[in-house]
């Protein structure tokens, strides 16, 4: 099916991020990384990478910050070379890759209209891989509802704010639900594009891992409105539901859940989340959220097994991220002096 | 001791006695700050202890609270940073300032307090109407902010909560430092005050009382000894009259008598004055020339 | 929107916390909810990469002399080494200038005004 034509269109780009992969860091460069006395040491380390252009540039010494704006600019590089070879549907799904910064953005943009903020300062905060049109004139807007008039409608979340949010909402919703029910709509969206629309070994693929993190959502959700005032059914209206990912047994018991007892009973249920819950519980430097990770990385190393689907652009770009993560994260530990936790990173290949 | 220690007064009995009593005072005055200083002293020296214990121990609940904060990066990401500067509305953990009394000085307490504006209250009862109403000082929790507030809700909620809450921590600590910091240059600045003060009435005020008041005692003296002085004066002049007009009577009387006696019978007084003298120089002239033990005149 | 609590006149009452820092300590320090933005001039001020001592040494200079509702201001061993003189120069109480270990720095004491003011005292005090 897609063996034929996949080549035509996509043949060189899926090449070119198969390479890219192979120039992710490896379980060995962070042990080496994680000796590293300073970060000039890391930066060291990294010039035996291909990251030695993107940091040649920065004065020593070496700041995680800026440490951790190479790596982003790598990812950005990276990302807009691809997206500018890329033929629809590639393009698009490349664009949907994108929404979660968008999201981010918007909410940020959304805080700084709430609290009258100069918006040319916020923007400059916004994540470069979730910019949009219409961001110039931003600094016009001064009300939420001239921000849902003059820019929102005009991006391509336009559908998710119809589908969950009013413009009333915009003022009077904590701007973290509304987050959160964006990114439940995107989800939603997404598996669509990719399992109705592009269909095949694509939708097969990221079936898996766009189910996996609306798993994740509903159980990281539940876990972090326990304590709050989070009513229940606003919990579980925050929940994205997906084909394929967790049964309706455990997400109406996890929207129940009172205490962790509850959602460990729940996740008891589920097959795939019982040993990450266990795990978590007995490894004691490692959260909830490392197991997630761990899981993620092996769903995204898993993409790259299968060939001619469009899974292996997402899952280079979510490594990048997480590449970034554990970067930034020994950057932290070794400039904090803790040098004994900077091992903990959860290693991509 | 000069002239210029001494207090320009008029010497006398009344100036002394206020100036005893001035003395007096200043020596119960110069105990007493003494007192103050060493009390402020003691406890400023267990305040310098504390700070730097203090410190310390902020710095290393700070140095966790940063570990924490990477962890948080890790999960959520950067964008974390700008949702949080971005959010900032109104304060909800504030100082409240109270003022103790030591010896006197008036010393500044700070204290964390949570409160809930109007915006975050307005939230927890809409979201949180039952739970409100069943657990009223829920909104009283220090921590209980808006601006962490469902953050991170869809990864890294927890990670943010126990990084919130060592930053708690080690704020509260520098709370208390804040307290301590500020005791110790009031402290400071009481005992330099205070010290002076005490430095002054020992070294200054106190000595010119004292040469004052050897002044008054001395000025007294010379006062007195003129006097006495004086007095003599007075008394010898007096005797030497009493003296002359006793000596002009006695010469009076003498003349007075002898007037009396030139009017006796002087020559019959004469007759027997003469027999006498004679028998008696006959006696003298029997034993002249007998008597070896008699000398020859 | 509250107004800021109303201070009686000797100075006691709430007062807010200020903050000079690098990005990832001012962030964590605003989880406490400390920050405040209901005047034009917000209680944190981010010292970034680029910067200006000038621009610490001026936000410094509006916590500690242009505003009265403030009663603590945290500063980062970092940034106080960049304007170390002001820092110096201030002798006000209220409000009180605390340094705080910067996050890629072990805490110096020998390089805190105030702590050197202390171990001073305390070394000749202690003789």
């Amino acid at each position: 099916m897609d063996m034929l034509t996949f080549n035509a269109d996509n043949g060189y780009l899926e090449a070119v991020v198969r390479g890219l992969k192979a120039s992710l860091l490896r379980r060995n460069d962070y042990t080496n990384l994680a000796q590293c006395e300073n970060l000039e040491d890391v930066r060291t380390i990294l010039n035996s990478t291909d990251y030695a252009p993107w940091l040649q540039n920065e004065p020593a010494p070496l700041q995680t910050q800026a440490l951790f704006d190479c790596l982003t600019e790598r990812l950005v590089h990276d990302y807009r070379s691809v997206r500018s070879q890329a033929y629809a549907p590639l393009s698009t799904f490349l664009d949907y890759i994108t929404y979660p910064y968008m999201i981010d953005n918007l909410v940020l943009l959304l805080m700084g209209v709430l609290r009258n903020r100069d918006l040319g300062e916020v923007l400059d905060k916004c994540h470069p891989l979730g910019l949009f049109e219409g961001m110039a004139t931003l600094a016009v807007v001064t009300s939420p509802e001239e921000l849902y008039r003059e820019i929102l409608v005009d991006t391509p979340l336009a559908p998710y704010f119809a589908e969950c949010v009013s413009v009333h909402d915009l003022t009077e919703m904590n701007v973290e639900i509304i987050r959160n029910l964006l990114y439940k709509a995107y989800l939603a969206d997404f598996y669509h594009l990719c399992v109705k629309r592009i269909g095949g070994t694509t939708g097969a693929v990221m079936a898996s891992l766009i189910s996996f993190e609306a798993d994740r959502r509903v159980i990281n959700i539940t876990l972090n409105s326990l304590d709050t005032a989070l009513r229940k059914d606003e919990r579980v209206a925050l929940f994205p539901r997906l084909p394929g990912g967790l049964d309706d047994e455990v997400v109406y018991r996890l929207g129940r859940a009172d205490d962790l007892q509850a959602v460990a009973l729940a996740m008891d249920l589920s097959g795939t989340y019982r040993a990450l819950f266990q795990q978590a519980a007995e490894r004691e430097d490692h959260s909830l959220e490392d197991q997630f990770l761990e899981h993620e990385m092996k769903l995204l190393r898993e993409a790259f097994d299968v060939q001619f689907h469009y899974g292996v652009f997402y899952a280079y770009f979510r490594m990048r991220e997480q590449e970034i993560r554990n970067l930034t994260w020994i950057g932290e530990c070794i400039t904090q002096k803790q040098y004994a936790h900077a091992s903990r990173v959860v290693p991509i290949l | 001791m000069s002239q210029r220690h001494v207090l320009p007064v008029v010497p006398s009995r009344m100036t002394l006695t206020q100036i005893k009593a001035r003395l007096q005072g200043a020596r119960r005055g110069h105990a007493l700050l003494k007192k103050k200083s060493d009390a402020l002293t003691v406890r400023f020296r267990a305040l310098l202890r504390e700070i730097v214990d203090r410190k310390f121990r902020a710095a290393d609940l700070l140095r966790n609270a940063s570990f924490r904060f990477a962890a948080v990066k890790y999960v959520v990401g950067e964008e974390l940073k700008h949702v949080v500067l971005e959010g900032v509305d109104h304060a909800e953990t504030r100082l409240r300032v109270r003022f103790e009394n030591v010896a006197g000085v008036p010393l500044p307490s700070y204290r964390c307090v949570t409160v809930a504006t109007d915006a975050s209250t307005a939230f927890e009862s809409r979201e949180n109407g039952a739970a409100e109403a069943l657990n009223p000082s829920r909104s009283r929790v220090v921590g209980a902010t808006s601006i962490v507030q469902y953050r991170g809700l869809g990864r890294g909620g927890q990670q943010i909560i126990s990084c919130r809450d060592a930053y708690q921590e080690a704020l509260s600590a520098l709370v208390e430092l804040a307290s301590l910091q500020t005791c110790f240059m009031v402290l400071d600045e009481a005992i330099k005050i205070t010290n002076r003060r005490v430095n002054a009435l020992e070294n200054v005020l106190i000595p010119r009382l004292e040469n004052t008041i050897a002044y008054i005692v001395s000025e007294l003296d010379e006062q007195e000894r003129e006097e006495f002085f004086r007095l003599k004066l007075v008394q010898n002049r007096k005797k030497r009259e009493l003296a002359r007009s006793q000596a002009t009577e006695l010469r009076a009387r003498e003349r007075r008598a002898a007037q009396a006696l030139n009017a006796f019978d002087l020559n019959s007084f004469h007759e027997a004055l003469g027999a006498e003298t004679a028998a008696a120089e006959s006696l003298l002239e029997q034993t002249t020339g007998h008597d070896p033990d008699l000398l020859n005149i | 929107m509250t107004e800021t609590s109303i201070r009686p006149p000797d100075g006691s009452g709430d007062r807010l916390i200020a903050i000079i820092g690098d990005e990832d300590t001012v962030t964590g320090f605003l989880l406490t909810g400390i920050g405040d933005r209901s005047t034009p001039e917000p209680t944190f001020f981010v010292v970034r990469r680029d910067t200006t001592d000038d621009a610490i040494a001026e936000a410094f200079e509006r916590f500690t002399s242009r505003r009265e509702d403030l009663g603590m201001i945290l500063i980062t061993q970092n940034a106080a080494n960049r304007i170390r003189g002001n820092i110096e120069a201030y002798e006000g109480r209220v409000p009180a200038v605390i340094e705080i270990p910067s996050k890629d720095q072990v805490y110096d004491p020998r390089q805190d005004t105030l702590m050197q003011r202390v171990q001073r005292l305390l070394g000749i005090r202690d003789r």
